[in-house]
């Protein structure tokens, strides 16, 4: 089987480098829907029918293993259909800039790559655990290293992708020190196991070396730090597929362990917990950093992040609920957690597109030279609001209804007296972290698509191609589909989270659906509201005097478009607040109090996380030091090497002497 | 059918008259005549039946600002009961859309502020953007207190079950409407936050935002706020009538006088914060917000046990 196996995946690659330059995209676009179609129908019928064994087959490693279906996996693989597809649509525009500059064989590469993600990542989460896991999570990283790497000339790609292939391995290892415990106490090293595993020994500490080698492809704070330095590294439509999907897998990863957990009501508490906090830890200082950042893509980096955060919050809140027996609460919670997997999968993908049209326009993500975009892509700008209005989880789109499912279960944890303390930590958090996302994300759609120029090269930009457009629109329908019919898209996930903790399936159909349906009415009655409101306004102007003038200046007469706030500016009251959390780098000088009459300054700061140079960098830091301590060393005139070389025979002779050596 | 329909009535007339009161105690206070009672709809009134001025850099965004920020406000002031009377729109967990209903109207402004091109309105955007995101976890607070006590997490069943509440409540409830009070001052843009009437635009938040509205455009973003103001002053004053057993009878009024006197009060007697201190003016409710959370939830048990 395996053979057969190796030589579709080799004729599909070798087919990717056969085809032309230009229509290699066709090619890989036709395998990925391919695999896609079959994934969507693979999961259609799980949800119809229940779990499906797609094949066993012994490794030499770990055992009998298989690839199984059940409703988790199912979701996940129609997020990882509609992404891939999505992806590789939006790639065709993308990619056409460089066909002319890079050789086939990178192009092809690229394609290849883009595939092997795909199908790892479903593979991935077809996995029933063990060899064939790590095999794909392995492949996995590899495909979205080479991803990375497509600009491979330019040197912070380079560093960028090294130290994501670091990053990544350090989280393999824990995950192959987890399965090996795993395999080691139970003999299997199924996912299944690991139920049997937390019965017979103590269950904390594989918990912890899994949920920290899972925690490192989802980006939990402290191991985040790669996620902003990928993505802006990262072709748009790969930043998009990573961080709307491949870091969900880690999710993935998290959801399992807590699925194994289900009986153990003490265990799952404790568990419940530390996700909850690692949670709100992860979201709130996702979401600051986020604010404060200048580049169009950290910013989606660092949200992605605080999106986590707040999928693990809905996660833990699941949990407690559930260990503290209230049915309601974790039904809430985890429904709420898995829609949102799933919003985020949509709003981050667009959102990454609308970076990489501006990117493929401007060449750069800087938004300070930004400003005014809308006028020069319109579309582009219409769908980047979309998805801004949805990420800041605001009716009627389909980031509320996943916040509004996880408050829910907050508020009947108060209102019933279930962990009413955690259920208000999670309140408090997860307001918090709505507040400040409205702040990001006014900056970034404010900035970048509003007001007028900050340099020459907006002037130049035009709308992108319809590959890319269209590739926009099918985030975007899902996005409107969930806000408008909340209580139809909740039925397939209330299904699996009844598969996932066991809930009671007549909580979703009580509860939530004619609370949703009421939502759908509300949402509905609103977008009519405005549109009417819109209308009988333009109405009535029709046969007024509307006139052009320019903005008002507050009674200066030379106002320029230097003078609009910048993203810097924008941020600065909450850098006031959260300047402990970040590392700021600045070049140039800002104009001092003191000048009445300010020259020209140069002014560059970024905001850097103060976790990477506590983690990433203190063993370059240990390096320098230790290099400066050689250093004295090398004096340069050859009488102190003579010494050198004098010294070191006579320490040689010496340990001789002393029978040392 | 009837009762909602006299809560939407009443509603209207908190909405309009809250402005009122304000105007007519701040004169009072002042020792001037001041102006009409009805002053402020016959400005609106005005305001629509003119023309309007567009600023060439505005993309249709701003155009449609307005409307969404009437329209979502609109949307949040239905759900408001007035004490025990029955809102015209509810539904399980009612109370965190209506916090979301008033950010996307706030989203609506602050990007039609960015879409001017102008350093105020940026400027007042940005603050905004900021003190939005610092009152929004005391507002959600404010309503987990009222859910704890009541046990259900929508308006109409919150203050329809409050009648019958404990009164070892009544200092917690008084300060959740305290604190409902001051998330109000926070929204609505009035002193010791913002001040409306400044004529500096360096110094303003909310009113800097909408320079560039004109005719129908500003006429909304009034009527918007009227009825954000209502909306939360009538909770304010619902949390209030749940300590003195006040029916719509007593609630109603007391959301038009009790705040609107307050705030006007407020106004007359002190200044605005330095614009370096809201920052900690706010996070001082927030952190209040969730003291009363916690006492609340401590008496709650102790009644329990």
């Amino acid at each position: 089987m395996y053979s057969y196996v190796l030589l579709a995946a080799t004729a599909l690659i070798v087919a990717i480098f056969l085809t032309p330059q230009r229509h290699k995209v066709w090619t890989a676009t036709g395998i990925i829907a391919t695999a896609a179609g079959g994934a969507l129908w693979l999961a259609v019928r799980t949800f119809l029918e229940g779990e499906i064994v797609i094949a066993r087959f012994t490794t030499s490693l770990f055992g009998e293993e298989s690839l199984v279906a059940d409703p988790l996996t199912s979701l996940f693989l129609a997020i990882i259909s509609v992404a891939g597809i999505a992806t590789v649509i939006y790639s065709r525009g993308y990619v056409e800039s460089y066909l002319k500059r890079y050789s086939p064989a990178h192009i092809s590469l690229h394609y290849t790559a883009l595939m092997l993600l795909v199908v790892s990542m479903m593979l991935v989460v077809l996995s029933s655990g063990g060899f064939s896991f790590l095999f794909s999570w392995e492949l996995m990283t590899i495909a979205s290293f080479i991803l990375i790497l497509f600009e491979a000339e330019r040197q912070d790609v380079r560093r960028a992708a090294l130290n994501y292939l670091v990053m990544m391995h350090i989280g393999f290892m824990f995950l192959v020190i987890g399965f090996v415990m795993l395999y080691n106490a139970t003999g299997s090293a199924n996912f299944d196991a690991i139920e049997l595993y937390f019965k017979q020994n103590a269950p904390l500490p594989l918990f912890v070396i899994l949920f920290i080698g899972f925690g490192m492809k989802a980006g939990l704070f402290p191991m985040h730090i790669w996620l902003p330095e990928a993505h802006p590294a990262a072709p748009s439509h790969v930043s998009a597929i990573m961080s709307g999907v491949m870091i969900k897998t880690g999710v993935y990863g998290i959801v399992r362990l807590m699925q194994a957990i289900d009986q153990n009501t003490e265990l799952l508490y404790t568990i419940g917990l530390i996700v909850l906090l690692s949670g709100i830890i992860t979201g709130l200082w996702g979401v600051i950093l986020a604010a404060v950042q200048n580049d169009i893509k950290r910013l989606l980096a660092y949200s992605s992040i605080e999106n986590v955060g707040v999928i693990l919050i809905g996660l833990g809140i699941a949990a407690v609920g559930h260990a503290a027996g209230s049915a309601l609460i974790g039904m809430c919670g985890m429904c709420g957690a898995l829609l949102h997997i799933v919003n985020h999968s949509l709003f981050k993908t667009m959102l990454f597109f609308s970076a990489g049209n501006i990117y493929s326009k401007m060449h750069t993500t800087a938004m300070s030279q930004m400003g005014g975009l809308a006028k020069q892509m319109p579309i582009t700008a219409i769908l980047a609001l979309f998805a801004t209005v949805a990420i800041c989880a605001l009716p009627p789109l389909n980031g509320f209804i996943s916040e509004l499912l996880m408050y829910i279960g907050m508020f009947n944890g108060v209102s019933d007296g279930h962990e009413v303390l955690y259920s208000v930590a999670a309140i408090i958090s997860l307001s918090l972290i709505g507040g400040v996302v409205v702040l990001a994300f006014t900056k970034l759609y404010g900035v970048v698509f509003l007001g007028s120029p900050r340099s020459t090269h907006v002037v130049e930009c035009s709308e992108v191609d319809n590959f890319r457009i269209g590739a926009m629109v099918i985030p975007a329908t899902f996005i409107l589909f969930i806000g408008l019919f909340p209580h139809i898209a909740v039925l397939p996930i209330s299904e699996v989270a009844v598969a996932v903790t066991g809930g009671e399936r007549a909580i979703a159909i009580d509860f939530f659906t004619p609370t949703l349906h009421t939502l759908s009415y509300v949402s509905w009655a609103l977008l009519v509201v405005i549109t009417l409101l819109y209308v009988a306004k333009v109405r009535a102007q029709r046969n007024r005097k509307i006139e052009e003038g320019a903005t008002w200046g507050c009674g200066f007469t030379a106002p320029n478009t230097r003078m609009q706030y910048t993203g810097e500016s924008f941020s600065e009251g909450l850098e006031n607040i959260a300047k402990s959390l970040t590392k700021n780098t600045v070049d140039g000088r800002s104009v001092d109090k003191s000048e009445i009459f300010p020259t020209k300054h140069n002014y560059d700061i970024r905001h850097k996380d103060k976790v990477d140079s506590l983690l990433g960098r203190w063993w370059v830091e240990l390096m320098h030091r230790l290099n400066e301590y050689v250093m004295r060393l090398r004096t340069g005139r050859v009488n102190s090497y003579i010494t050198f070389a004098l010294v070191f025979l006579v320490v040689v002779l010496l340990l001789t002497i002393f029978g040392v050596i | 059918m009837l009762v909602k329909l006299l809560n939407t009535l009443l509603m209207i007339v908190v909405a309009l008259s809250i402005t009122g009161v304000i105007n007519r105690t701040r004169a009072l206070l002042a020792g001037r005549k001041g102006i009409r009672f009805m002053q402020h709809i016959y400005n609106v009134r005005l305001q629509l039946r003119k023309g309007a001025v567009y600023s060439p850099t505005t993309s249709l965004l701003f155009r449609v600002a307005p409307c969404v920020y009437l329209g979502a406000a609109l949307m949040a002031f239905l759900f408001i009961p007035v004490a025990d009377l029955y809102p015209l729109l509810s539904f399980n967990g009612d109370i965190i859309l209506v916090a979301y209903l008033l950010a996307l109207s706030r989203v609506a402004l602050i990007l039609a502020a960015m879409d001017t091109g102008s350093s105020f309105e940026g400027m007042g955007a940005s603050r905004e953007a900021l003190y939005g995101a610092l009152v929004e976890p005391a507002l959600m607070m404010a309503m987990a207190t009222l859910a704890l006590f009541c046990g259900y997490s929508s308006f109409a069943q919150i203050f329809e079950t409050a009648q019958e509440l404990d009164m070892n409540l009544t200092v917690v409830l008084l300060l959740v409407s305290y604190v409902f009070v001051i998330i109000m001052f926070i929204e609505a843009g009035r002193v010791p936050v913002d001040d409306p009437r400044t004529h500096l635009e360096l110094t303003m938040i909310h009113e800097v935002m909408c320079l560039d509205y004109s005719g129908i455009d500003l006429a909304m973003i009034h009527i918007a706020g009227w009825l954000k103001n209502a909306t939360i002053a009538m909770i304010a004053a619902n949390a209030i009538s749940v300590v003195f057993c006040f029916h719509w009878q007593f609630a109603a009024p007391l959301a038009i006088f009790g705040t609107g006197i307050a705030i006007g009060i407020v106004e007359s007697l002190r200044a605005r914060n330095k614009l370096s201190r809201n920052t900690t003016y706010i996070l001082t409710i927030v952190a209040m917000s969730a003291l009363v959370l916690l006492t609340g939830f401590l008496l709650m048990q102790n009644i329990d046990i």
